[in-house]
């Protein structure tokens, strides 16, 4: 049993490295720095970069891992990113604009959506996070560098990683 | 005055009435008439998130003559390969090869891909990089490796074959042969591949009794490994997931651990895409061997293997891939579980669709593909 476990260790110290050797090279095909995209029903699209986020005001959230383990994630509220690109929050959340809606996109194509009142402090003191660090760090290279922290939900289906764009939408029926 | 607006009426009169009869008696034939909207018919459960465009809507005959062009080996620059030389019916629109000779010999690149139940795909392609079937037809028609050959000639080509101007009169209202009809036209016809009728579908209806094994196997696809709790599970419907056993994410299933092909990282030029491909669909998985985007598994035996004891740890390898397994990394399945699992896959074969004459090559039995016919337009 043990010996299994030091020949898997071995692998990973063997091509982890060879891995990461790669990355570089990996920077002719691009290799861009992650952004995120607030696209959609807003005044000013925006293009946040992690130095954006950093100069927001920022604040945290505790959620579970699937092992259920809490973690301190920090980053911005998105309502905070909503009042920069100009969405419709607080006193604005009303009439038709309740029929407003956010859809997540991540990198790896998952979407998840939140009603735009399940977002606002004048309806729920829930603050989902768009996060960049967990336990003051940046958050590790599979769920990074930005994720979606849903503080309190039992599944954590929303909290969903390496996010790419935040598109606000009508629903049009 | 007067008399003369009598008289305007009176002509006024018999004119619309000879336009009129005129109208009424004009031989059925010599009306424009327009194309007949095609029903789409698929099951409820695929749900509706579907990528039909108002500028292409689908017709009975947009649809017909798609499936012509889909199957015309004059689509290529010498005449030899149609998109159904690498997308055969009898292999659920694949060719049984791990990478496919365009029309001058030269090897594709990544593997043919089933082309099954397209209307719910919205990115083409291993990596995502068509929007939209229009945009995708327009790849292999002109890839200077695939049938090579541009839009502009094809159109030059199909206009001097005269089967084709009444084709395209009945799905565009006019003989005008473009490449914008071309490419709409295939576009409808793959719209329509839609298949429902394997077994696992009738016993989603209730119709069909899995076995024991299928039932254990369609039981390990969708349930999640957990040690802690002690259940055991291949977690397969992660990614391939839901009745339409297909999900539009990318993802790095193991393959490698140092990625020859970047794969979505092409599109994204994102590092933490390299390695990840987009999750297939399954239905039809035991017709469309070899497997994966380089073909590298020939049978599903290798593929439910590969799962269960050889995925590859990488920077990217997909989080469902890593610690939720029945054990570190790979899942690790007994021989009974793998078996099982493959009766599940086996169930996804829908012979219906691969026998379905509104898919097949309508050139097959018309001689319409003779060698001389061929040689005929040579550019
Ligand atoms: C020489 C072989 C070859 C020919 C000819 C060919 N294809 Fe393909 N097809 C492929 C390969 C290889 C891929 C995967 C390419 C990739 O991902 O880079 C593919 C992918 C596709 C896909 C994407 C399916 C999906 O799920 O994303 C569609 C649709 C398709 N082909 C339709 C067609 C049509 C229509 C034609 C004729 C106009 C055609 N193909 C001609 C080899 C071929
Ligand atoms: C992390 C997501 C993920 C999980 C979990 C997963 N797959 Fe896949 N699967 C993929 C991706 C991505 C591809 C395409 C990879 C490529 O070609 O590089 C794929 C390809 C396949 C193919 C080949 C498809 C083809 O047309 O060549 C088969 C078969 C398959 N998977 C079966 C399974 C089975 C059985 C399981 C469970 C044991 C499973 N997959 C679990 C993501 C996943």
């Amino acid at each position: 049993m043990k010996r299994r476990f030091f020949v898997l260790v071995a692998i990973f110290c063997l091509v982890l490295p060879s891995a990461w050797a790669q990355a570089p090279q990996t920077a002719s095909t691009g290799g861009q720095p992650a952004v995120v995209k607030v696209t959609g029903e807003v005044l000013t699209p925006l293009t946040l970069t992690a130095t954006d986020l950093a100069a927001m005001p920022r604040t945290t959230a505790v959620a579970k891992d699937k092992q259920g383990v809490p973690h301190t994630f920090s980053g911005v509220a998105l309502s905070e990113i909503f009042n920069k690109a100009g969405v419709t929050t607080g006193r604005q959340l009303r009439g038709e604009n309740l029929a407003k809606y956010l859809l997540v996109t991540c990198a790896d194509g998952y979407q998840v959506v939140f009603s735009l009142a399940e977002l606002d402090s004048s309806f729920t003191d829930r603050v989902v996070i768009l996060a960049d660090q967990i336990e003051g760090r940046p958050l590790p290279a599979g769920t990074g560098p930005f994720r979606i922290v849903v503080p309190g939900e039992k599944k954590p289906a929303r909290n969903c990683f390496q996010v790419t764009t935040l598109a606000i939408r009508f629903a049009k029926e | 005055m007067k008399r003369h607006y009598r008289r305007y009426g009176i002509v006024l009169a018999t004119g619309t009435a000879v336009i009129f009869l005129a109208a009424a008696f004009r031989p059925p034939h010599a009306a424009r008439r327009n194309p007949t909207p095609y029903t789409l018919s698929y099951p409820a459960y695929f749900g509706n998130r579907i990528n039909t465009t108002d500028d292409n809507p689908l017709t009975n005959e947009g649809v017909s003559l798609g499936r012509h062009l889909f199957y015309e080996k004059r689509l290529s620059a010498n005449n030899s390969i149609s998109c159904g030389s690498c997308h055969q019916q009898a292999h659920a629109f694949t060719d049984g090869r791990a990478f496919s000779p365009g029309f001058d010999g030269v090897f594709t690149k990544r593997s043919a891909m089933s082309l099954c139940n397209l209307l719910w795909v919205r990115h083409f392609f291993w990596d995502g990089r068509a929007a939209s079937p229009e945009e995708q037809v327009v790849t292999p028609l002109t890839d200077a490796h695939e049938m090579g050959q541009s839009l502009d000639s094809s159109a030059r080509k199909l206009r001097a074959i005269h089967s084709y101007a009444p084709l395209f009169t009945a799905a565009f209202g006019s003989d005008s042969i473009t490449p914008d009809r071309i490419v709409r036209a295939i576009a409808q016809f793959e719209r329509t591949l839609i298949s429902a009728q394997s077994p696992y579908d009738r016993y989603i209806r209730g119709e069909y009794q899995p076995t024991v094994t299928e039932q254990r196997g369609l039981v390990l696809f969708y349930t999640n490994p957990d040690r802690n709790r002690g259940i055991r599970g291949a977690g397969c419907g992660n990614c391939h997931s839901g009745p339409k056993v297909f999900n539009e994410t990318y993802h790095n299933n193991g393959l490698d651990s140092i990625p020859t092909d970047p794969g979505r990282a092409d599109v994204t030029g994102m590092d933490y895409d390299r390695g990840r491909f987009r999750v297939v669909t399954l239905r039809n998985i035991a017709l469309t061997a070899p497997y994966m985007h380089d073909g590298r598994f020939a049978t599903l035996q290798a593929v439910i293997d590969h799962y269960s004891d050889h995925i590859l740890p990488s920077l990217t390898l997909s989080p469902s891939l890593k610690d939720t397994a029945n054990r570190p990394v790979n899942v690790q399945l007994t021989p009974e579980e793998k078996a099982d699992l493959l009766a599940f896959l086996r169930m996804l074969t829908d012979s219906s669709f691969i026998t379905d004459p509104r898919f097949s090559d309508p050139f097959a039995d018309a001689g319409h593909h003779t060698k001389t016919d061929h040689h005929i337009i040579s550019e």
